[in-house]
């Protein structure tokens, strides 16, 4: 009995030192081989390349998976499985498959702000072959620069979506609604220029009855997390607020800016629907699409949900402007988003994931995609395309692209959230105190001396 | 006997022996410096962090609250459902039904019922003459209607169990309880309670693990938020993890969270159940 329990005892020990020397010869080492077997080694029977992919399920994501990538491999023998994830799921499973060095995916669809983190860590790929230099003249400028880190470019633009100030052309153009105005405020109705006039316009609208529908002054995202952050940096820029300092060691934002900035942000969170402190994405669209605020500000490419006679009571409707500036002739500055397309570094078939990227991003495919609703253009020469400057809205004069004009002027003045590898962390630290001021909790200036204190204690980590 | 150590090993001891070594590293998944020793170094950060001390009466509030609710319904239910009585199978089934839909699925839906603009929870609270609330969204009202989500779902569980065991009882220590007239409630708490001793420790430890772990339904609706007013334990394991790839920093802050339930787990099980039941 007793010569049984030592011998299983010796085989226990001798089973975990082996799971723990199995482990940590795979968990720890930075040079391990990939954790790719053969059978991942993305061949199809007929020994032809397949790439695996993942992209956003919105709509440049369905775009490239049942459209775009069908047709690559029609003209080109190159499969390309795409699988659509959410954008929480694509970043963590990014991590984790680069943190293995797996190459079971070839290529990622990249929110810009996580190009410093998995570039910086070398898990991307340099695509610079692929995108050559008289060709990048045609993108915007500012989107292959939130694509590039230490000087090489690490993902191509697929989509550009800079805030714009949405704001209801049916109210706007109201005689009746224009001469209340006017009565009220003794100003024109008419798309605002300056915060100040917004401020002004929500204020008359919040809360008033047109044709019969009530109406809030205006909606924007406003959850804790990224979506009050990302609403609040377009007020931040817009008045000359900087979050860091140059080498991002920081946070600035306690100034004169960022407290002007914050309290315009802040009050005029009044003037939003009911439950303003968790709307997301989705809200924002849906109070849009039944016609509950007479003003947005929202991310351009939402604009297709409006003009949509399935879901939307404004088609139509909605016309586009400039997020409105600091000061009667500056120009504002939009927040903006981008998504680009990266190909990892442990892939075995990065020449090819490369080709099928910039195959994506063509001329011809930047207005295929736009078209096809997959997101706005990154291309300027998209911008004077009439495949997307004449389209109408079925049973409406307007156009379909209306929003297009605002947007490549917005992409001239548009800031990208604090471009450095700790980027998500930061918005999740400075979100709390950033509600707690929008919640009246804490006054602007505690509340960004708070958000101060976190962000650089978090980043001391 | 080897399949199962081997079993043991790999999918529970190894797993938690490395999550405790990593607890000790600094060690950030997208830093191409890989791990470094840290010694104690995250458990001092975490101790002395505020956020964390509010995320422990956070996750405290959520669980005792939850829990003791859910064993008060629970119980409630399975007497009224002990006899039985026209349609009680369909009602059962029925009252089943929350127990069986993914969290996921629970946080959407009623993240969407709760809406404050389209939602119909706050419709009949309109058509009641009240003001719509946040329910999600509202400092003060995010916590308790998370607890209220959570008792939603799982009161039929713990139902389930104090049926179960109510079923058990011996139906002639009630018929004499009954014969020497004692009243209902003396026989509930002189012979039932008793009785129900041990399925009620099983049923709320179950319940009392599973609620500190709550994640999914936080992501689905309210994120950590209002403020920091639903940060719990398990988010901020999550934040830390999976949003800013704090491999290590993670690690510490769960094994801390383990202590903390298995000494919630432990007082409770012991004031619960005598020392021979223990042993």
């Amino acid at each position: 009995m007793g010569r049984k329990r030592a011998r299983n005892a010796l085989t226990l020990i001798a089973c975990l030192a082996l799971v723990m020397f199995v482990a940590a010869c795979g968990g720890s080492s930075n040079d391990s081989p990939s954790t790719s077997t053969p059978a991942q080694a993305n061949t199809s029977g007929g020994g032809k390349v397949e790439l695996n992919a993942i992209f956003l399920p919105a709509t440049w994501g369905t775009v490239v998976k049942d459209t775009l990538a069908p047709q690559y491999e029609k003209e080109t023998g190159v499969k390309v499985n795409v699988q659509l994830i959410a954008r929480d799921a694509i970043h963590e499973k990014m991590a984790t498959l680069f943190a293995a060095k797996d190459s079971s995916f070839d290529i990622f669809n990249l929110d810009y702000n996580w190009i410093p983190e998995f570039a910086g860590a070398g898990h991307l790929a340099d695509m610079g072959d692929v995108v050559p230099a008289a060709d990048r003249q045609d993108f915007f400028p500012l989107s292959l620069k939130v694509a590039t880190w230490n000087e090489k470019l690490y993902g191509i633009p697929q989509t550009v979506h800079p805030a714009l100030l949405w704001y209801r052309r049916d109210l706007y153009q109201d005689p009746k609604i224009m001469a209340q105005y006017k009565q009220s405020t003794g100003d024109e109705l008419k798309a605002p220029a300056t915060m100040d006039e917004w401020r002004k316009q929500v204020e008359f609208f919040n809360g008033k009855t047109f044709n019969g529908k009530k109406v809030y002054g205006w909606v924007a995202q406003a959850q804790k997390g990224f979506a009050n952050v990302h609403t609040w940096l377009n007020f931040l820029y817009t008045y000359g607020g900087k979050p860091f300092n140059a080498d991002f060691t920081q946070s600035t934002l306690n100034t004169p800016q960022g407290q002007q900035a914050t309290a315009m942000w802040a009050g005029m969170s009044k003037f939003m629907p009911p439950g303003a402190n968790s709307v997301t994405y989705d809200l924002v669209t849906a109070a849009a699409q039944q016609g509950q605020v007479a003003t947005a500000l929202h991310w351009s490419w939402g604009a297709f949900a409006v003009d949509d006679p399935k879901s939307s009571k404004t088609v139509g409707d909605w016309a586009y402007t400039q997020v409105p500036s600091a000061s009667a002739g500056q120009p504002s500055h939009p927040h903006l988003a981008e998504w680009v397309i990266s190909v990892s570094n442990y892939s075995k078939h990065q020449a090819e994931a490369k080709k099928f990227a910039a195959w994506l991003e063509t001329k011809k495919n930047d207005v295929v995609q736009a078209s096809l609703g997959g997101g706005d253009p990154v291309r300027l020469s998209s911008y004077d395309s009439p495949t997307l400057m004449d389209e109408k809205v079925k049973g409406t004069d307007q156009l379909r692209f209306r929003r297009l004009p605002e947007v490549k002027k917005a992409m001239e003045t548009a800031q990208p959230r604090p471009f450095f590898p700790l980027e998500e962390r930061w918005e999740q630290v400075v979100s709390t105190p950033l509600q707690s001021i929008s919640l009246g909790r804490s006054s602007v200036e505690e509340g960004l001396k708070q958000a101060d204190q976190d962000v650089d204690s978090s980043l001391n980590r | 006997m080897l399949p199962g150590l081997l079993f043991l090993v790999g999918f529970a001891i190894y797993p938690t022996v490395y999550s405790l070594i990593t607890s000790f590293y600094r060690w950030n998944l997208n830093n191409p410096l890989g791990k470094q020793w840290g010694g104690w170094h995250n458990y001092d950060i975490l101790l002395k962090d505020p956020a964390f001390w509010h995320s422990v009466w956070v996750t405290v509030r959520y669980v005792a609250l939850s829990v003791v609710i859910q064993l008060g319904l629970g119980l409630g239910l399975a007497l009224l459902f002990f006899r039985r009585f026209p349609g009680d199978r369909i009602l059962r089934a029925m009252l089943m039904l929350p127990m069986v839909v993914a969290p996921v699925v629970v946080g959407l839906l009623w993240r969407f019922m709760l809406n404050a603009q389209f939602g119909i929870v706050n419709y009949v609270v309109e058509q009641l003459g009240f003001t719509r609330i946040d329910f999600l969204g509202e400092p003060g009202w995010a916590l308790p209607t998370l607890i209220l989500i959570d008792v939603w779902q799982w009161t039929p569980f713990v139902f389930l169990i104090m049926l179960a065991a109510l079923q058990g009882i011996p139906e002639d220590i009630l018929e004499a309880a009954r014969v020497d007239g004692a009243k209902p409630w003396r026989i509930f708490w002189d012979h039932i309670l008793p009785l129900l001793r041990y399925p009620i420790a099983v049923a709320v430890a179950l319940r009392l693990i599973d609620a500190f772990r709550v994640y999914d339904l936080i992501y689905m609706t309210t994120r950590g938020g209002p403020l920091d007013e639903t940060e719990t334990l398990s988010w901020q394991i999550y934040d830390a993890g999976f949003r800013s790839f704090d491999i290590g920093y993670a690690a510490a802050f769960s094994w801390l969270m383990l202590i903390l339930v298995v000494v919630v787990t432990t007082v409770f099980l012991r004031l619960m159940l005598r020392k021979e039941d223990l042993s």
